[in-house]
C-alpha cells in the first residue's frame, strides 16, 4: 500500500504524522448508521461474539460530528441521498468511508432496469474507500474492511493476511 | 415576565427526529410539532429505504422474486420466505411434503425468537441499557449458527423453495436445536427477567405508556404482538391456521393492559411458545423427502386473485397475488404488518413525553425496509 | 348467526349478491389465458377460502365503497390492506381492498372496484377505517389513484417532488 501514501498536508511532520495515523487507525469511531440488513451485521459485529472493540472502533457514535468513520450499511435511495449527503459533508477530517454490503457498492440486486428509487452505489455521492461485498457481509467481512482500513491509513497491516 | 416554554401554549416548535437518529431502528423519520417537552403532533415520514420490491416483482419471474422477500423483513426473514412460497403454492396448487413443512415450522419459529431477542436488546438499547444486548446476542448467535447450518446464509435467508425447502435438516441440527432450547430456557428466567423485566427502571419507563386501544387496533389494522398487548386474541397460526401449525400445542398471549408492558410481555412470552413449537415439531417430525416432486420449472399459476396469510414476528403478513396465467405475477401486494402498527403512532403519540414517545415506539418493533417495501 | 352471515347479510345491502358464481381458477392446463378473462361480473360472491384465501368477493363502484366500508365497520372487521392493479388493456386502474376479522378465522373480504386510467377517482374511507388514510397514500403514490376527501393526499414512500406512478405498467425509468 506504499502507494497510498498521499501528503496529507502540504507540511509535513513525518514521525507525527505517523504517530497521529497510527491513533487514528486504532481508535476509529464509526458512525451509527443503519440503513437496511446490513446494519444488522453491523449490530453483531458490536455484539458479544465478533466483539469489534478489539480493534478499537467499538465507539459507535450517532453525531456525525464525533465520528471518523461512516459505514454505509444498506441501501441509499433518492429521498435518502440528500441525508447521507448532509451527514458526510458533517464529519469532520480526516473521514472514511467504508461501504457495506452490495447495495451500497452498486446498488446490488436494486440494480435492475426497472430502478426507479434506488441510487446505485454510495461512491456516486462520495468518494469511498473500503468495498466490504455481501448481501449482507458477514461480521467477519466487516472486521476484514476495518482492518483494511487501518492498513491504508497507517501503510502497515495489523497482522498478516491469511 | 416571560413563561416557561410548557406553559405558553400558543407557541410551538417542530422538531424533526430523523432519519438518521439512533432511537428509529433504520431511517425512520418523525416531524414533531412540539409543545415544550410535550408532542402536539407526531408525523411519520416514510419512504427513506422504499426499494421497490412491488415493482420488481412484476419485473421477475415467480421464483425470482424469493431473495428480495428476505430483504425486506431482515429480521424475520423466513416468515417472509414462507409467505411467500404459501401464497404461490396456493395460487399454483403445489403440495407440499410433510417433512418439509415442518422443517418450515422449526426454522420459521427459530428465526422468530431470533427477531424478539434483537427486538429485546434494541428497545433496551432505546431506554440506555446496553448489557442486555450482549446477552441477546450471545443467544441470538447460536440461532443464527443454527439457520446458518441448514440454509446457507446468516440474516437474509432463501430457504424456502416453491414445494418445499432447498436443504433437508440433519441429526446435528436437531441435537443443535434442543440444545438450544435447553440453553435458553435456563437462562430467560435470570439472564432476561430477573435482570430486565422485573427491574424497576424498565417498568418506571414502559408501564402506562403508550395506550392502543382494542378499537384503535382494529380501526388501523394493527396485528401482532401490538394487537395482542392490547387484549385481542389474533394471531394467524391460531385463526387461519396454515402449514402444520394446527398440529402443535401452543398458547398465544394475550395481554389487555394495551401499554408498552404488555407489548413488551407478549414477545417475552412468545419465546416460550415458540420454543414449545419447535420441541413438538422436532418429536413429531415425519421422515420423507423435503421437496415436491413434479414442480414446474417455470410456473403459471392460475388466474385470478390469490390472498395468504402469515404471522411474522410483527403480525400479519399478507401476500396479494395477482396472476395473469403469465410466467411472473401480474401484480404482488405485500401487506406488510408494521407499516399498519405504524400508522397508529400519531394518534397515540399525541400529548406524551418525547422520551415516553420513543420508548413507545420502540415498543412497536419497527423494521423499516418492511414498511417502506 | 355466525359472523360471516351476518358479514354478508351487511354487504348485501349496498351491493346485491351476483347469481353467476365464477370459478377461482377457470384455467385448464396449458390453455392460453388472456389477461382480460380476469375480470367477472359485478356484485357480491361467495369464494372458495382454502382457494383464494378470501371468503367473499365484492365488486362494487365507486360510489359504493363508502357505503360497503361502513357496513365492515359495523360489522367490526379491520382493514388489512388496499393495493392498486393497473389494467392497460381496459384503460382502468383497480383498488382492491381487504378487510378480515380478529376473532372469526376464514372471514377475509376483498372489496374490488375499478375506476379509468384516465381519471382515477375514488372516494376516501379514512374517515371510517384510520389506517386507510396511509394505505390510500400508498395507492396514490403508486398508481396516482386520487381519493377525494382524503385529508392528506400526499406523497408516502417516493420523494415529494417525484411526478411519475412507478407501478402503472406503461412506466418504465
Amino acid at each position: 500500500m506504499e502507494s497510498e501514501n498521499v501528503p496529507s498536508s502540504i507540511v509535513q511532520f513525518a514521525q507525527l504524522d505517523k504517530l497521529l495515523s497510527l491513533g487514528r487507525a486504532n481508535s476509529l469511531w464509526p458512525m451509527t448508521f443503519g440503513l437496511a440488513c446490513c446494519a444488522i451485521e453491523m449490530m453483531c459485529t458490536g455484539g458479544s461474539r465478533y466483539d469489534i472493540s478489539r480493534f478499537g472502533a467499538e465507539v459507535f457514535r450517532p453525531s456525525p460530528r464525533q465520528s471518523d468513520v461512516m459505514i454505509v450499511a444498506g441501501t441509499i435511495n433518492k429521498k435518502l441521498e440528500l441525508a447521507v449527503k448532509t451527514l458526510y459533508d458533517q464529519m469532520p477530517e480526516p473521514k472514511w468511508v467504508i461501504a457495506m454490503g452490495n447495495c451500497a457498492i452498486s446498488g446490488g440486486p436494486f440494480k435492475v432496469k426497472e430502478n426507479y428509487n434506488v441510487v446505485e452505489g454510495a461512491d456516486k455521492l462520495f468518494p469511498v474507500d473500503v468495498y466490504i461485498p455481501g448481501c449482507p457481509p458477514r461480521p467477519e467481512a466487516l472486521l476484514e474492511g476495518i482492518m483494511t482500513l487501518e492498513e491504508k491509513i497507517t501503510g502497515t497491516r495489523r497482522w498478516p493476511r491469511v | 415576565m416571560t413563561l416557561p416554554v410548557h406553559l405558553r401554549h400558543d407557541e410551538t416548535f417542530v422538531l424533526n427526529l430523523g432519519p438518521q437518529h439512533p432511537a428509529t431502528h433504520g431511517v425512520l423519520r418523525v416531524k414533531l410539532t412540539m409543545d415544550g417537552e410535550y408532542i402536539v403532533k407526531a408525523e411519520p415520514v416514510l419512504g427513506y429505504i422504499h426499494r421497490m420490491h412491488e415493482k420488481l416483482a412484476e419485473a421477475g419471474t415467480y421464483p425470482q422474486f424469493m431473495p428480495n422477500t428476505a430483504r425486506m423483513d431482515y429480521l424475520h426473514a423466513l416468515a417472509f420466505n414462507h409467505g411467500y412460497a404459501l401464497a404461490v403454492e396456493k395460487a399454483a396448487g403445489i403440495e407440499v411434503p410433510e417433512r418439509a413443512e415442518y422443517i418450515r415450522v422449526i426454522t420459521v419459529e427459530l428465526n422468530r425468537i431470533a427477531s424478539h431477542l434483537l427486538w429485546w436488546a434494541a428497545f433496551l438499547l432505546d431506554l440506555g441499557g446496553f448489557t442486555p444486548l450482549l446477552y441477546a446476542f450471545d443467544d441470538r448467535e447460536q440461532i443464527i449458527d443454527l439457520l446458518e447450518r441448514v440454509t446457507g446464509s446468516r440474516l437474509t435467508y432463501c430457504y424456502m423453495r416453491f414445494g418445499g425447502v432447498y436443504n433437508d435438516i440433519d441429526d446435528e441440527f436437531i441435537t443443535g436445536t434442543r440444545d438450544f432450547i435447553t440453553r435458553l430456557r435456563s437462562r430467560m428466567p435470570r439472564m432476561y427477567h430477573d435482570l430486565v423485566t422485573h427491574n424497576i427502571i424498565l417498568i418506571k419507563r414502559i408501564k402506562d405508556i403508550g395506550f392502543i386501544s382494542e378499537e384503535q387496533c382494529r380501526r388501523y389494522g394493527a396485528t401482532g404482538p401490538v394487537a395482542r398487548g392490547s387484549g385481542i386474541n389474533y394471531d394467524v397460526r391460531k385463526n387461519e391456521p396454515y402449514s402444520v401449525y394446527q398440529e402443535f400445542d401452543f398458547d398465544v398471549p394475550v395481554y389487555s393492559e394495551c401499554d408498552s408492558m404488555a407489548r413488551y410481555m407478549v414477545r417475552m412470552d412468545e419465546i416460550e411458545q415458540s420454543l414449545r413449537i419447535i420441541e413438538q415439531a422436532l418429536d413429531k417430525l415425519p421422515d420423507g423427502p423435503v421437496m415436491a416432486k413434479k414442480v414446474p420449472k417455470i410456473l403459471k399459476p392460475g388466474l385470478g386473485y390469490h390472498y395468504s396469510a402469515v404471522e411474522t414476528a410483527r403480525g400479519s403478513l399478507g401476500h396479494m397475488l395477482v396472476c395473469n396465467g403469465d410466467k411472473n405475477p401480474y401484480k404482488l401486494k405485500l401487506r406488510s404488518p408494521t407499516f399498519s402498527n405504524l400508522s397508529l403512532y400519531g394518534e397515540v403519540a399525541e400529548g406524551m413525553l418525547l422520551a415516553d414517545a420513543l420508548a413507545f415506539m420502540g415498543s412497536l418493533d419497527l423494521v423499516i425496509p418492511e414498511i417502506d417495501r | 348467526m355466525s359472523v360471516i352471515e351476518s358479514v354478508k347479510a351487511a354487504i348485501e345491502k349496498v351491493v346485491p349478491f351476483s347469481e353467476t358464481v365464477i370459478p377461482a381458477d377457470p384455467a385448464g392446463e396449458g390453455e392460453e389465458q388472456q389477461p382480460d378473462q380476469v375480470v367477472h361480473s359485478a356484485g357480491a360472491k361467495e369464494v372458495d377460502f382454502a382457494k383464494t384465501g378470501c371468503s367473499l368477493d365484492v365488486l362494487c363502484t365507486a360510489e359504493q365503497i363508502l357505503d360497503v366500508a361502513h357496513a365492515l365497520d359495523g360489522e367490526q372487521l379491520f382493514i388489512e390492506s388496499i393495493a392498486g392493479v393497473d389494467w392497460p388493456k381496459e384503460d382502468q386502474i383497480e383498488v382492491v381492498y381487504t378487510f378480515s376479522h380478529f376473532q372469526d378465522s376464514d372471514v377475509r373480504v376483498m372489496v374490488r372496484l375499478r375506476v379509468p386510467r384516465s381519471e382515477p377517482k375514488v372516494p376516501t374511507i379514512s374517515k371510517v377505517f384510520s389506517g386507510a388514510d396511509w394505505h390510500e397514500r400508498e395507492t396514490y403514490d403508486f398508481y396516482g389513484v386520487e381519493f377525494t376527501d382524503h385529508p392528506n393526499l400526499i406523497r408516502i414512500l417516493l420523494p415529494e417532488d417525484a411526478d411519475f406512478y412507478p407501478l402503472r405498467k406503461d412506466y418504465m425509468p
